[in-house]
């Protein structure tokens, strides 16, 4: 029986969370339903920025089964405001009250809760709740922000600055100085975001006879959204129970506290009453959390073919609130803390700002700040290796990190080494670079259309996010995750962990690990995740932590719990628990394996001083000093530890339409120890999908003015099925030597280096016309766009 | 509450009555009033797909078809296939295909599936793809989908060549 025998990780084992979901049996927030259940909608805000002269909520209430309007100066002494701040003196402080009562900064921002029985009743109530406006000025471009005529967004952060932060490392005026050639470029980054299918939601329910509050929320971060809300309610946050059990979707976006997880329990706390409130698609997309929007100025000093040096200038747009609680940072300075990827140039400076203006605010999407720095870098790479007639694939391995062991960025990273030029060359191989070079050639001298373009990058992905990763960012903070292991009476194991799974396999992949640390089968293993009330504490799921961080800590408290077996097993078996040995669900004494027992048989002497099926003929009693707990909670914070791979893109560009088509990826990636080779190509294609999406035609659009543009998924295009490419996936295996396990995160790949390679095909299918990219999305109007101004 | 009238609709082949107001979806008819919550709304705007059940065979999303349209219609749900202990061979091909992730948008694509199976037993992958093109789903990049429906044909072909 291989397939049951160990080691279960690196197998290709098909998800535990599949029947549920397959069947219509997840557990969603809009699935769960109480008793006397209300029903919120709010009034959100149709300008971008305007005061708030008054609120006549009398026609609302009047409405047959509305239950109560709230506004924000019902709230304003029950909730305290939420402030977003970073240890930095380069950041400000800023305060934002969850439910506003002066003054709204963008569309789409909440001012009102209409709570009635259904969820119809109370969009009607919102209907005929009349708020009357005073419109002010608004700014929507960050760059316009930062002029001093600017409408202010926030008093207190003059200039609409929240950060302004600057680092040099290096000899850079000398490299610049002394540069055979210095190559800059500005590229405009739209603002997109992860986009989750299920729209957030929350379902609160205070019962004030126990002054107990359990919510249901769309959350990646349960535990600190459970000591965020407590905080904000003024509860202990053991009286608070967070759950999110299946999600559809994060990316990043629900990273964060949303304002209606305080709102919702505030509501729900007033009226005594469970209040459910599910946004539709329209507030998810203009009040939700954006990404990625960002003015990036490189330039690189280049002698004798190589990148001597980089200087970066990065404006982020914050939107109109600094984020709970990772502030507006989150892109601004993981962007240039990013800057040098996969290069070593000798000196490097950069100057991050993040601004203010009347739009949603803005956080975490997969592959924060590294995209699209990815983008500007690589885009700038190929420009240079256009003008010096070398190969771009020979320009990225003459400038590149060996990966042969650590290295350390000007940015203060530390790389833990990999397989970084062997992954570029692997994909170099996959894709058939060099004929497909000959194929372009051909085509180019026929004149065909459309267009064939080629697209190389190598990557390195930061994950395990950890107090040291957010250090060495410029995040100063800690951070604690841990996990659980308890073994049952009847020999199963419950494993549990701070981590929140919305689509990557944790009860899956995690029930591996914990199966190799303890010698049972994988099916043994239960995973609980994603309920505050029954899971250890951790910081939850974003930035390819939970491989890396809940892996390595389960494996702590497994090798915990496996010492107490072993010491239990040694009584039964009469051994040194040195001598035991355990393994696929059985436990022996070194060189005895025909006389093993059952791993449950010792897990029942430990509860019951005889195993529970009455057979393990131990003859009487637990001894005293056996006396130990089948379980173990251990923490776990991994050092810097960083994937890698790279990735070729094949695209043609019709020069007529503007119309993109990627015709075919190849990707390596090297994670270390997999965990599940099935789930990290899942992670492949799935981030590869996303970033076609974030390449080619993904924008939340505002007017000059501030108008939201992007209220449906018919102004908001995400990929299809028709999009999607041909997808060739490698493999290589360098473990980590800093981490437990080997373990590396990689839940980001394809939007790390994805649009990157995208926007490379196409600059390189247009590049005979003398086409600069310095604008994203690639939609067919910034194609021709740029085709035009080349012309110009 | 005002208008309501009870509609009769077949619901994965049971007959299931209950007072609707007019302008209540059929999404939140069977997800409320039936507790079928397998059908999930992603968009309200008929874009995702996410709602997609069979009304009288026809494909149909449940946010924009007002529940008393269906009223004596047929009308069939994820709930309609297999079962967690013997799953329908298109759920069986999704799992071993790695055909979904967070799972949000899997009910939709799973009728959507069985619809283009029943229509065309042997579709090409460009079919597939041109088929599916109306479902949106954010996890996988589409690639175990469109493995998993083909794979799921295969499968549905030799069930009916056993069965004959």
């Amino acid at each position: 029986m291989a397939a049951d025998s160990a080691p279960h990780v690196g197998r290709r084992r098909l998800r535990v969370e599949d029947p549920r979901l397959l069947t219509g049996g997840g557990r969603f927030v809009d699935d769960v339903e109480l008793p006397g259940m209300l029903h919120a909608a709010f009034v959100r805000s149709p300008h971008p920025h305007a005061r708030i002269l008054g609120i006549d909520t009398e026609a609302a209430l009047a409405l047959d089964g509305v239950h109560a309007v709230v506004t924000g100066a019902d709230l304003a002494e029950v909730v305290q405001p939420f402030v977003s701040a970073l240890e930095r003196p380069e950041v400000r402080t800023l305060v934002r009250d969850v439910l506003t009562t002066d003054r709204v900064r963008h569309v789409g921002e909440a001012v009102a809760v209409v709570v009635a029985s259904s969820r119809y009743l109370a969009e009607d109530g919102c209907d005929l709740v009349a708020v009357d406006w005073a419109p002010t000025p608004a700014v929507a471009d960050p760059l316009a922000a930062m002029t001093p005529d600017a409408p202010q967004v926030d008093p207190d952060a003059p200039g609409n600055l929240v950060a302004d932060i600057r680092l040099e490392s290096g000899d850079v005026e000398g490299c610049f100085a002394g540069a055979d050639h210095v190559f800059a470029k500005r590229l405009h980054a739209q603002r997109h975001w992860g986009a989750p299918l299920e729209n957030d939601g929350v379902l609160a329910s205070y019962v004030p006879a126990t002054d107990e509050l359990t919510m249901w929320c769309t959350t990646q971060t349960p535990h600190a959204t459970q000591s965020l809300v407590a905080d904000a309610l003024g509860m202990p946050s053991a009286q608070v129970r967070v759950i999110a059990h299946d999600m559809g979707g994060g990316f990043g976006a629900r990273a964060r506290t949303s304002v209606e997880e305080a709102i919702v329990p505030a509501v729900s706390r007033l009226l005594g009453r469970p209040v459910k409130w599910i946004a539709d698609r329209s507030e998810t997309l203009a009040a939700g959390v954006h990404a990625k929007e960002m003015v990036v100025d490189l330039s690189v000093a280049v002698t004798n073919g190589r990148l001597t040096a980089m200087r970066a200038d990065v404006i982020s747009d914050a939107g109109a609130y600094s984020l709970f609680p990772f502030t507006s940072l989150v892109d601004a300075i993981s962007a240039p803390a990013a800057m040098p990827g996969i290069y070593v140039p000798e000196a490097l400076a950069y100057r991050t700002r993040s601004v203010l203006t009347n739009k949603s605010w803005s956080g975490p999407y997969r592959g924060i700040g590294q995209g699209v720095s990815q983008v500007v870098r690589e885009l700038l790479v190929d420009e240079v290796a256009r003008e010096l007639e070398v190969d771009p694939i020979e320009l990225r391995v003459r400038n590149m990190a060996t990966g042969d062991g650590p290295h350390r960025t000007h940015t203060g990273f530390v790389y833990d080494g990999g397989s970084y030029v062997q992954a570029l060359r692997a994909v170099q191989e996959r894709m058939d670079y060099a004929g497909l070079r000959d194929e372009q050639r051909r085509r180019r001298a026929a004149g065909e259309e459309p267009y064939l373009g080629i697209g190389v990058g190598a990557y390195v992905e930061f994950s395990g996010w950890s107090g040291e990763l957010g250090r060495a960012h410029g995040y100063p903070s800690d951070y604690y995750d841990s996990a659980s292991v308890t073994v049952e009476p009847d020999g199963s194991v419950m494993v549990t962990t701070g981590a929140q799974s919305h689509g990557q396999s944790h009860e899956t992949t995690l029930a591996q690990v914990a199966a190799d640390a303890l010698g049972v089968a994988p099916d043994e293993v239960t995973v609980r995740e994603g309920d505050t009330a029954t899971s250890v504490w951790g910081m939850g799921t974003w930035a390819s932590r939970t491989a890396v961080i809940y892996g390595g800590a389960i494996m702590r408290a497994a090798g915990d719990v496996r010492g107490r077996m072993a010491l239990l097993a040694g009584h039964m078996l009469e051994c040194s628990p040195d001598d035991v040995e355990m393994r696929d669900g059985r436990v022996w004494v070194a060189g005895s394996p025909d006389a093993a027992i059952a791993f449950a048989d010792v897990a029942g002497f430990a509860y019951f001083g005889t195993a529970m099926a009455g057979h393990a003929g131990t003859g009487g009693g637990r001894p005293g000093e056996l006396d130990v707990a089948l379980t173990s909670t251990r923490p776990y914070s991994p050092p810097q530890v960083f994937s890698n791979g790279a990735i070729g893109v094949v695209a043609t560009v019709d020069p007529g339409t503007g119309v993109v088509a990627v015709e075919r990826v190849a990707f390596v990636e090297d994670c270390g120890t997999m965990l599940n080779p099935m789930v990290v190509d899942g992670q492949i294609a799935g981030s590869v999908g996303q970033a076609i999406g974030a390449a080619l035609f993904e924008e939340l659009s505002y007017g000059d003015d501030g108008a939201f543009l992007s209220p449906t998924l018919q102004d908001y295009l995400l990929p299809t099925a028709l999009d999607m490419p041909a997808l060739d996936i490698g493999h290589l295996v360098s473990p980590s030597p800093v981490t437990e396990g080997g373990i590396k995160g990689m839940g980001e790949v394809g939007m790390v280096c994805g649009p990157a390679a995208i926007a490379c095909a196409v600059a390189d299918a247009l590049a005979p016309l003398g086409v600069r990219i310095d604008r994203m999305p690639l939609d067919p109007d910034g194609v021709l766009d740029a085709i035009r101004r080349a012309r110009d | 509450m005002s208008g309501e009238q009870p509609i009769t609709v077949t619901v994965n082949g049971e007959p299931r009555t209950a007072p609707t107001e007019p302008r209540m979806l059929l999404a939140d008819f069977l997800r409320h009033e039936l507790g079928l919550t397998g059908t999930h709304v992603g968009c309200e705007q008929g874009v995702c797909g996410a709602c997609t059940v069979l009304v009288d065979g026809e494909l149909v999303r449940s946010c924009l078809l007002f529940a008393v349209q269906a009223d004596g219609a047929a009308v069939e749900t994820v709930e309609s296939l297999g079962t967690r202990e013997a799953l329908h061979p298109i759920q069986e091909a999704f799992r071993e295909h790695h055909a979904l992730q967070c799972g949000f948008c899997t009910p939709g694509f799973l009728m959507a599936a069985k619809a283009l199976l029943d229509a065309e037993p042997d579709p090409t992958e460009a079919e597939i793809r041109d088929h599916l093109r109306g479902n949106i789903c954010r996890c996988t990049g589409y690639t175990g989908i469109v493995a998993a429906v083909r794979a799921a044909a295969q499968q549905l072909a030799q069930e009916g060549d056993r069965g004959r």
